[in-house]
């Protein structure tokens, strides 16, 4: 053979090995992750993982109390004089508050995921949508403070946090948003009665419309997020960028398994379907593993472990209603808001204006007064390892619960 | 009072667009669609990403199939139901 062929054979050797390179990536590294939906259980399990080591680092995920002290930061800049609802959450400028850091990396981490899977869209809404919205924001901005705090900061967390009112806030969330979910049935159902397939306009179907710039504007959110989290590192707030980086990740985590909690907790009784749940149960019991683990050691107890009494139950039915109506719990509105959902923007907007004039209706700040009770860990029942042995029995009854609703589906049909 | 938008496209094949409308309407809808729709093929838009895998399971539940689920732009699918 010439030279020349064993160089050209060279040449196409290496050219065909570094495309089954590139394919290896782009099909084990981008596609999986980036285009296609995650298995619920890549979810449950990444979820719990990050919440573990964000406690680690810091603290556990939760998103409303941010919120509200963000309501009562406009409150003050018009003029109001109100103090943040949360006392663990001081009015504190956004950008040098450690906690908001969270809700920003799940707003970048989201909108990052959601472009690079072509999933990005303003959706704008009927004035129906935007008052449903607006009514779920308050009903979450007054559960939040009630509860307290969120759906995912009051259940998720406080139940692998060993919190007696972990459970109690699901005893409220379930029915509440059941009761948000029918009234969203109902109106699905009207639409669908008003249509009439006989009567119809003729038309010509919707076009495809071919390439998107999405991914490369995905990717420079993702570039964009770096650069921020450095520049905090680059100031010594290493708390802050770790928080951002924590928060992008659940944001991730959120977008692309689309393991959402309003819905979890709606179609146990709406559909009779508990999937999502018995998935969300699953990654309580990892957590609950590991948050014991460390709190034994002496790390952080008392971490959200937060008041309890009829008041986590009752927050709990009121936030439940809300999420269902906002179509999103704290994390969901804030998830959606970064998918370009109009009615998500009204929902943190009501939101966090509702939780962040609780001071100003209830007189004190959340956790005083005569509305709360004391917070209860369960430790206090026989230690770490007892206090996790009754979050499981927890966990088994609730999902005994879930098996028996769904098993009526079947006797329905 | 909130309306569907629908067209038909040809004799048996017709067209709901539920874009604009959130997780969890669509799922919501299509049992109610389905059961209303005689025969044929229903085109579902929907912009809610969750809806393109809840739409495919209660419809294939109430027996219909759906041949596919297409992205037809950023954020907006089209499923075929056919009865």
């Amino acid at each position: 053979m010439s030279d020349c062929a064993t160089t050209q054979t060279r040449f196409a050797t290496a050219t065909s090995r570094w495309k089954a390179i590139t394919n290896n990536l782009v099909y084990v590294f981008y596609v999986p992750v980036w285009r296609k939906t995650w298995p619920l259980w890549v979810g449950a399990v990444a979820l719990a993982l990050a919440n573990l080591f964000m406690f680690a680092f810091a603290r556990a995920i939760g998103v409303f109390p941010q919120m509200g002290m963000w309501g009562a930061q406009i409150y003050n800049l018009v003029g109001v004089k109100v103090d943040a609802p949360f006392t663990a959450y001081p009015l504190t400028p956004q950008h040098l508050d450690m906690h908001s850091m969270i809700n920003f990396g799940i707003i970048l981490g989201v909108a990052m995921a959601a472009l690079l899977a072509e999933e990005f869209k303003i959706r704008k809404e009927h004035w129906t949508g935007y008052a449903a919205a607006a009514a779920g924001g308050v009903l979450m901005g007054f559960g939040t403070v009630i509860m307290p705090p969120c759906n995912v900061g009051g259940f998720y967390t406080a139940t692998m946090a060993l919190s007696l009112s972990g459970p109690l806030a699901a005893i409220g969330l379930v029915p509440g948003a059941y009761v948000g979910g029918l009234l969203m049935k109902w109106q699905a159902r009207r639409a669908v009665e008003a249509l009439n397939f006989g009567a119809l306009p003729a038309g010509t179907p919707a076009a495809k419309r071919e390439s998107s710039v999405q991914p490369c504007v995905g990717a420079a959110v993702g570039v964009a997020l770096l650069v921020i989290a450095l520049v905090y590192a680059a100031q010594g707030m290493v708390k802050h960028c770790g928080l951002l980086l924590f928060g992008a990740t659940f944001g991730v985590i959120f977008q692309r398994s689309r393991l959402c909690f309003t819905s979890a907790f709606r179609e146990i009784l709406i559909s009779r379907d508990g999937t999502l749940m018995k998935w969300v149960l699953f990654s309580v019991a990892i957590g609950t593993v590991g948050f014991a683990l460390l709190k034994a050691t002496g790390y952080q107890p008392m971490h959200y472990v937060l008041p309890v009494g009829l008041h986590t139950v009752v927050g709990g039915f009121i936030f439940g209603i809300g999420m269902s109506l906002a179509g999103g719990c704290g994390i969901g509105i804030l998830w959606r808001s970064a998918e370009g959902y109009m009615r998500a923007w009204v929902a943190v907007l009501t939101g966090m204006m509702t939780a962040g004039a609780w001071v100003l209706i209830y007189g004190k700040h959340v956790g005083e007064g005569w509305l709360y009770g004391k917070p209860h860990s369960l430790a206090e029942y026989g230690g770490w390892f007892g206090g996790s042995a009754i979050v499981f029995a927890f966990l088994a009854v609730f999902y005994l619960f879930i098996l028996y609703v769904e098993a009526g589906k079947r006797e329905k049909a | 009072m909130r309306k569907l938008d629908a067209i038909k496209i040809n004799d048996n094949h017709y067209q709901v667009d539920m874009r604009g409308w959130v997780c969890p309407f669509p799922k919501y809808a299509i049992e109610g669609l389905v059961k209303k729709f005689d025969k044929g093929r229903l085109d579902l838009l929907v912009d809610c990403p969750s809806a393109t895998e809840d739409v495919p399971k209660v419809a294939q539940a109430m027996g219909c199939t759906v041949p596919e689920v297409n992205q037809i732009g950023g954020g907006e699918w089209r499923i075929v139901i056919v009865k």
